[in-house]
């Protein structure tokens, strides 16, 4: 009878055992097959976990009534990035932050980026400045923003391209198109990387699955500005370029005119220049003025080079204020050899094109 | 103490172990213990009474400080003196500065809940100072917000220039 009760129960252990081997081979095999799928909402969880501690809703009111949208901490002090159209015109705005909200103050707004930045008196967490050079067609990235009345939300997509072009105009830098659903709210979310890096930051919406951000380079040179003089600097030299019939030294952005009294003609550009390289941004194409363009600041010299004739020349010209920036402070007195037409080697004959 | 010596004391104190309450004594002892304590107090006025409680119930607290009569006062009035202070310092209704504001000529947009957008022709890209609007941060909101995100940029550039 113990040998019986010993015999059945060994085969009960035994198919026991045979259907926990079944029930964990089925387990692993459901969960390999959308393995590409699960690690991808890893990846995407991973950087919501991470960064949705440094992105806040921003309230505000303006001649509108009030207004709700997103933001994000850039440094340990409070400081954060918005979009123009949720911190620039706004009063009354306060941030909200771990469940409580904080007064914010406006530092800047810049209305040629878009951006807006603003200042809250608190020790906050800080997203890390990425970089968007590094992001290619196709770059998995994700958004942190508060849609609506919600609580903070990933949105999840992909860079689509890098325009300069849109809606009939021109934006004043490159920006990234990026195929996500953004939603109302999400003005100012930081875009993110896998690396939980800000690539950029979300301004506008583009049709119904995509959107606009504007570069985070772009916005960090506004924050440079804002620390180097307590405001945004556009620079201008005072050229207009259009587009050449043929290239010269691969670049088709010609210099159409130069406007009097401005640096551009102090330095002795002309008509007829086609533009090479503006500082460090090499120029193929008029739209890639735009880049270079952004980046100028008031007050800093830039060399500029550019091919007159069969000549390559290089000029030092230091930037004055864009047209449209106000106030427009008096610079300090240019370098010597601003402004001063310089050719490349300054002891030997201006180099030629073969 | 001379009329009794120790004999006559010893004595009595035999005659004392006989000794026995009357029938009842100890079952009427406690009701009439509380029938005369009610006397007694009941000689009392009924202010006099309340003021006992209460110093009863204060003490019942170990709030040792409330019996000092003039330590009583002057916390009572200084309670009232900050209520009252607080009371006159009262912030006022926060007013929504509408001063210095720019007067924007952009057209009505045709969704106004999605968009402060205009073209940067109409517009004018400056910066502003500093602006401290704590004090008014505070103000109450109600109602739905507007939810921002753009569907145009804030600001174009109309042509090649830099």
């Amino acid at each position: 009878m113990r040998r019986l009760s010993s015999s059945s129960s060994g085969q009960g252990f035994r198919l026991l055992a045979k259907l926990a081997f079944l029930a964990a081979a089925a387990s692993l095999s459901a969960q390999q097959t959308p393995e590409s799928a699960t690690s991808l909402s890893r990846e995407v969880k991973d950087v919501f976990e991470r960064c949705a501690k440094a992105v806040v809703k921003i309230e505000a009111t303006d001649q509108h009534g009030e207004l709700s949208g997103t933001g994000f901490f850039v440094d340990p002090t409070g400081t954060l990035y918005t979009a123009y159209s949720v911190g620039g015109e706004a009063e009354n705005v306060t941030v909200e932050f771990k469940g409580k909200k904080y007064p914010a103050r406006q530092l800047l707004a810049d209305l040629r980026s878009g951006i807006a930045m603003l200042k809250v008196d608190l020790a906050s967490p800080a997203l890390p400045i990425g970089n968007s050079d590094q992001l290619e067609i196709a770059t998995p990235v994700v958004a942190i923003g508060y849609p609506l009345d919600l609580a903070e939300t990933p949105s999840f997509g992909m860079i689509a391209g890098f325009d300069r072009k849109c809606f009939g105009g021109y934006f004043p830098t490159k920006h990234l198109r990026v195929n996500l659903p953004p939603q109302r709210g999400e003005g100012g979310a930081p875009l993110l990387n896998f690396n939980g890096e800000v690539v950029g930051i979300l301004l506008y919406s583009f049709e119904n699955n995509s959107c606009y951000a504007l570069p985070i380079e772009a916005a960090e040179k506004i924050r440079s500005d804002f620390v180097r003089f307590g405001e945004p600097r556009h620079g201008w030299i005072g050229a207009n370029v259009a587009e050449a019939s043929a290239p010269v030294e691969g670049s088709r952005a010609v210099t159409k005119d130069i406007v009097k009294d401005t640096p551009a003609a102090e330095s002795g550009m002309k008509p007829g220049d086609v533009v090479l390289q503006i500082g460090r941004t090499k120029v193929h194409e008029p739209e890639d003025i735009l880049d270079a363009s952004f980046f100028l600041t008031a007050g800093d010299v830039v060399p500029i080079t550019v091919m007159r004739g069969s000549e390559k020349l290089t000029f030092s010209v230091q930037a004055d204020f864009h047209p449209a920036s106000q106030p427009r402070p008096q610079l300090l007195a240019a370098p010597p050899l601003s402004n001063r037409a310089m050719p490349l080697n300054l002891q030997s004959a201006p180099e030629r094109t073969p | 103490m001379d009329e009794f010596n120790d004999n006559e004391i010893t004595k009595l104190l035999r005659l004392k172990r006989y000794e026995q309450p009357s029938p009842g004594y100890f079952e009427n002892f406690l009701h009439e213990f509380h029938r005369r304590q009610r006397d007694e107090l009941l000689r009392q006025p009924l202010w006099r009474i309340c003021l006992d409680r209460a110093r009863d119930f204060a003490l019942s607290f170990n709030l040792s400080t409330l019996t000092s009569y003039p330590a009583a006062v002057t916390a009572v009035l200084v309670c009232a003196a900050v209520i009252s202070l607080r009371i006159y310092q009262a912030p006022q209704p926060a007013t929504v500065a509408a001063k210095d504001r720019p007067v924007l000529v952009v057209p009505a947009s045709t969704e106004p809940e999605w968009t402060l957008a205009s073209p940067v022709a109409t517009r004018v890209f400056n910066t502003r100072s500093l602006r401290n609007i704590k004090e008014s941060a505070q103000t109450h909101r109600s109602g739905t917000p507007r939810y921002v995100l753009d569907s145009v940029p804030v600001s174009y550039e109309t042509t090649f220039k830099f």
